[in-house]
């Protein structure tokens, strides 16, 4: 994982870092790659990957309305509202 | 009469004899939270709801199984109107507008909950090293850690703070605690009790489990903590047990299973004599060792360091600073209001995972790491189911040794991640585990390890209590045994 | 140098179930912002998503009106980005195992039927919305939306051209209305589509670069939209440049795409299946009852209504195409026995006043048993077929009966022959210059002796019987 790729990663993160960081991250993120390259080391083809521990099927839930009006609770929670909605800086399209 | 030490028996006990108010013993234990400050066990606490409750207590007794027992509640889980941080600063401000269904279980069954424990942010660490709230402290000695996640959970029941605590466990964060503070602690079969409300780090490892002095009052715990909850789709509906049912029956003739990939020889010298001396034990009360081989057990610490960074990556993504939580000074854009409020609100650790975690995800890499994971994670239970056909549970030491100074990890990460090298693999397969004390190395407590089949949390209960009622590790205290 | 258009369209159908796809708040329209918001919709911490069993059969409905695969096990994948109105920041959808997998529909444009083969059907949830213009320097969030049940229908690039375009996307909004898995209300964001559109030349196999326009809601924009891109990929290619793959936006005011910058960077979502459900799974029982349940589709009706009601192919398909129309025929019909005047008014004359007024019949004030009556009138001659019309205007107008606008307004037509014949017979006499020059071979005043009679009566005379009359009279 070179820089640039830890720059990628980062922004698909939406997490930033200094130079000095940077380095360390860098560093830290290779270490941890190569650990877990061991993995290949394992047989695995024709296994199913397991995604949950749970060999079960969803439960589903009627159509129903069950949920009430929190909109208050909600607003107020938000680091920046007003009575209708929450806020955040002019997002250009 | 003090509370201290006391397990929820003796507690339950002392409330109906009237030995002591339900006020009392509240008032109690904050003065011991107090008089134990040192610790940073907890990050918020709840005085007076509590008194307010055991006043009514107090006023209008109650039958319920645990009415009027203090308990700490891990700072993962989201209580009502009452602060959870999950040990960030990204939450430090944040106030739930509902509870977990855990939290809401147990309060149900009568328990008070005093406080919030510290833990590691976001449930990432071994050591709780990683709290924005600053590191806890073990009992047992000054500068040492308690382990993580659950790291103030643990400290608490330690030091006789609390008879129990939840916790919770995505790699071993209730077991490897438990260990390195003498305590006993469970994480129960996948999907026994409700996720919802449990802040999610990795959602298909996570799972909540009690902690507490003895196995027999995890069992009390459990009985109360598990639910089947329509709102958590991964939620089990099998038949809830009476985990306390069965504790005493005779473990006569148990055959109990000795990891051949587990490498022993690697261990402390003393920490591997506990471990013998244990299973002499075992064996005169009439079980049988058995061999056997989880021949893909050597991938669990990879594994689990490609699939909960990856998961954890997506599960964090929705702190962002626009709904909740905090956000950073005034933002000159979207892009500058996501980038710094989460660059500012998370600590390294949960940086360093959220970037593997997305690396491993990414185009061109999820095959290679993501998918390769989930194969060798269906591998690893497939040993299992086979094991489990030759034996009815598996034990090992839960860690490689005992509390260790805060800070003489190093900075090299992957060190810390070999701390879970035991418990991680029961997590990956859903099964039931626990740690229970047996024995103790330079005054610091050493735990074992016992992991069960699927649903039989009762199985592993029932060999720790046998093992709890021959000896007294689980009486060791900081200050000394408790007679 | 010759270019081939090749267009293929994702559309996104917000389903009609009450409640989200993974939570029980409301889907309702037009709410006060962040009303119909739960926990799991704000995405708070700790919370999971639930499914909602009626998302999957209204979208298995779908798979099967268009003989596609039902994937009776599919699964749901995290695809993941940064957007405030996506509060998780992640989408739940279904990536790996979609509810539907291949079909296809019949489209009719150019004059020609053609099939469009469907990719995949599947299920996940609409994000909020985000408000620029009320606030200076912000933008607000509306969570409403956020959790809705889309069915995203995802077109094979076999659209060769807007007109295609439009007549693709108007039989999937006929489908799903004749389904009822989504009102088709295309004002309120039921159903939008993304248009892919690339150039290749016509000897080519390959497929050339394509743009995705994102988000257009009307018929008239997709067609817009469709003609600007192809004349600017055209002109790119011609001077020898190379399409961009990118996302663009179509300015109805200025009517042009433009490049999408923003959305360029994020392209990586890392899917992944989303540990918090388990694939969901439709036994055959049900598939079975699902099957069971399909309303005719216009396809069915517009076959019987011309094998078994006996109607016109072009008045059959008219109405066999519309949903409420198809419903107002229908139940009209076990009214009266008269299906082939009932047909020739809907096409007609309701039409007509549905175009004016831009509405559908089930927002008229027309009722099947209103409008039975009024073609009974006419049947049996009660009124005539012109005074009818404007019977017909009156219902529009004000709903009464029309039994009861016929007695107010006296509209009764007069079929008394003596008595018509009297009048006749006086017109006949005031007018001798007329009759004269008529006799004399200028045919077409006959026409005037008719409006004459019609004058005298208001309208009310039976047109045949004094067209018969004035002919014997005029001999």
């Amino acid at each position: 994982m070179d820089k640039k790729t830890v720059r990628t990663i980062a922004h698909l993160s939406r997490l930033t870092f200094d130079e000095k960081n940077g380095e360390k991250i860098t560093n830290d993120l290779n270490n941890i790659i190569k650990f877990v390259d061991q993995l290949n080391d394992a047989e695995t083809s024709d296994i199913e990957p397991l995604t949950s521990p749970l060999e079960k099927v969803a439960r589903t839930r009627p159509d129903n309305v069950t949920a009430e009006n929190r909109k208050e609770t909600f607003l107020k929670n938000a680091p920046s509202s007003n009575e209708d909605y929450i806020l955040v800086p002019r997002v250009v399209e | 009469m003090s509370i201290q030490f006391k397990t929820i028996k003796e507690l339950k006990d002392m409330l109906q004899k009237k030995e002591i108010s339900n006020k009392e013993m509240v008032e109690d234990t904050f003065t011991l939270i107090e008089s134990n400050k040192h610790l940073n066990a907890f990050v918020t606490l709840n005085k007076e709801v509590s008194l307010k409750k055991a006043e009514n207590l107090d006023n209008n007794p109650s039958n319920l199984p645990l009415a009027g027992i203090p308990i700490a509640q891990k700072d993962l889980f989201c209580t009502k109107d009452l602060r959870t941080t999950c040990g960030s600063n990204m939450l430090s401000n944040f106030i739930p507008p509902y509870s977990a269904t855990v939290i809401e279980n147990l309060e149900s069954a009568g328990c008070i909950s005093i406080g919030k424990t510290n833990m590691d942010e976001f449930a990432m660490g071994s050591s709780n090293e990683t709290s924005f709230f600053g590191n806890v402290e073990n009992p047992w000695g000054e500068g040492l850690v308690p382990g993580g996640s659950s790291g103030g959970s643990a400290s608490a029941v330690a030091a006789g703070i609390v008879a129990a605590a939840s916790g919770t466990d995505t790699g071993g964060s209730i077991r490897q605690p438990a260990s390195l503070c003498g305590i006993t602690g469970l994480k129960p079969t996948y999907g026994r009790i409700s996720r919802w409300g449990m802040i999610a780090f990795a959602s298909s490892l996570d799972q909540a489990g009690p902690m507490a002095r003895t196995a027999e009052d995890c069992a009390l715990m459990l009985n109360e903590m598990c639910s089947h909850d329509p709102k958590d789709t991964t939620s089990l509906d099998e038949n809830i047990p009476d985990f306390t049912q069965n504790l005493n029956s005779s473990i006569k003739g148990m055959k109990i299973g000795l990891v051949k990939e587990f490498d022993l020889s690697k261990l402390d010298n003393d920490v591997v004599k506990v471990f013998e001396e244990s299973k002499r034990h075992y064996e005169s009360l009439g079980a049988e060792f058995i061999e056997i081989s989880l021949p893909n057990i050597s991938l669990s610490v990879p594994t689990y360091y490609v699939v909960a960074p990856a998961e954890c990556s997506s599960n964090l993504s929705r702190f962002d600073g626009v709904k909740f939580g905090r956000r950073c000074e005034n933002p000159k854009d979207l892009e500058d209001l996501y980038v710094r409020s989460r660059s500012e609100g998370f600590g390294e650790e949960v940086k360093r995972r959220i970037l593997i975690g997305s690396y491993v995800l990414s185009a061109g890499f999820y095959d290679a790491y993501y998918k390769k994971a989930q194969q060798v994670r269906r591998l690893i239970k497939n040993d299992f189911v086979s094991a489990f056909e030759k034996v009815d549970v598996i034990m090992s030491p839960t860690t490689r040794g005992t509390a260790f100074k805060a800070g003489s990890m190093g900075s090299d990460p992957i060190q810390m991640y070999l701390e879970d090298l035991f418990t991680i693999p029961a997590n990956l397969a859903g099964l039931p585990a626990m740690s229970v004390p047996n024995g103790i190395v330079d005054n610091k407590p050493v735990g074992m390890q016992l992991i069960g089949n699927f649903l039989e949390e009762s199985k592993i209960l029932q060999a720790a209590h046998s093992f709890q009622s021959s000896t007294d590790w689980h009486l060791k205290t900081p200050n000394g045994d408790i007679s | 140098m010759t270019w081939q258009t090749v267009i293929g369209l994702e559309i996104h159908v917000q389903l009609s179930t009450k409640s989200k796809l993974f939570s029980g708040a409301s889907t309702g329209f037009g709410a006060e912002p962040n009303t119909h918001v739960d926990l799991v919709d704000m995405g708070l911490p700790g919370v999971l998503p639930v499914p909602n069993k009626d998302a999957f059969l209204k979208a298995i409905r779908f798979g099967l009106a268009t003989n596609a695969e039902i994937n009776q096990v599919s699964s749901f994948d995290r695809k993941n980005y940064f957007y405030p109105d996506l509060p998780k920041g992640y989408q739940i959808t279904q990536m790996a195992m979609p509810i539907v997998g291949k079909g296809s529909i019949k489209i009719f444009a150019n004059g020609e039927e053609k099939i469009i083969n469907i990719t995949r059907a599947h299920l996940e949830e609409d994000a909020g919305k985000s408000v620029h213009d009320l606030f200076d320097g912000e933008t607000g969030i509306d969570l409403n939306r956020a959790g809705t049940p889309l069915l995203e229908i995802v077109s094979e690039p076999e659209i060769a051209n807007a007109k295609e375009a439009v007549a693709y996307f108007k039989a999937i909004r006929q489908i799903v209305t004749f389904l009822d898995i989504c009102d088709g209300v295309m004002a309120e964001g039921s159903m939008r589509c993304d248009v892919n559109v690339s150039m290749k030349k016509v000897d080519d196999s390959e497929l050339g670069t394509r743009a995705e326009i994102k988000n257009i809601n009307s018929f008239k924009f997709i067609e817009r939209a469709i003609a600007f891109e192809i004349d600017r990929q055209t002109k790119i290619l011609e001077s020898g440049g190379s399409v961009v793959q990118e996302t663009r936006l179509y300015d109805s005011v200025k009517n042009e795409t433009r490049s999408m910058r923003s959305k360029e960077e994020a392209n990586d979502y890392r899917y992944f299946p989303e540990p918090d459900l388990l694939p969901v799974v439709i036994s055959d029982k049900e598939l079975e009852e699902i099957r069971l349940s399909l309303p005719e589709l216009p396809e069915q009706k517009e076959k019987r209504y011309i094998n078994e009601v006996k109607l016109e192919e072009s008045e059959a398909r008219i109405i066999a195409s519309s949903k409420t129309m198809a419903n107002m025929f229908e139940d009209a019909c076990l009214k009266t026995d008269d299906s082939s005047l009932v047909a020739r008014w809907l096409v007609g004359e309701v039409s007509a006043l549905l175009n004016k007024d831009n509405i559908e019949i089930d927002e008229s004030k027309l009722t099947s048993s209103n409008f039975a009556v009024l073609i009974e009138r006419i049947s049996d001659k009660t009124i005539s077929g012109k005074i009818a019309k404007s019977v017909l205007e009156e219902i529009w107008e004000s709903g009464n009966d029309v039994d009861a606008i016929i007695n107010d307004k006296g509209l009764v037509q007069i079929q008394d022959e003596s008595l018509l014949e009297n009048i006749a017979k006086k017109i006949i006499e005031d007018n001798p210059a007329q009759v004269n020059a008529y006799k004399e071979g200028k045919d077409r005043l006959f026409g005037f002796f008719v409006g004459q009679v019609m004058k005298e009566t208001q309208g009310k005379a039976n047109p045949q019987s004094v067209n018969e009359i004035l002919k014997k009279l005029l001999k």
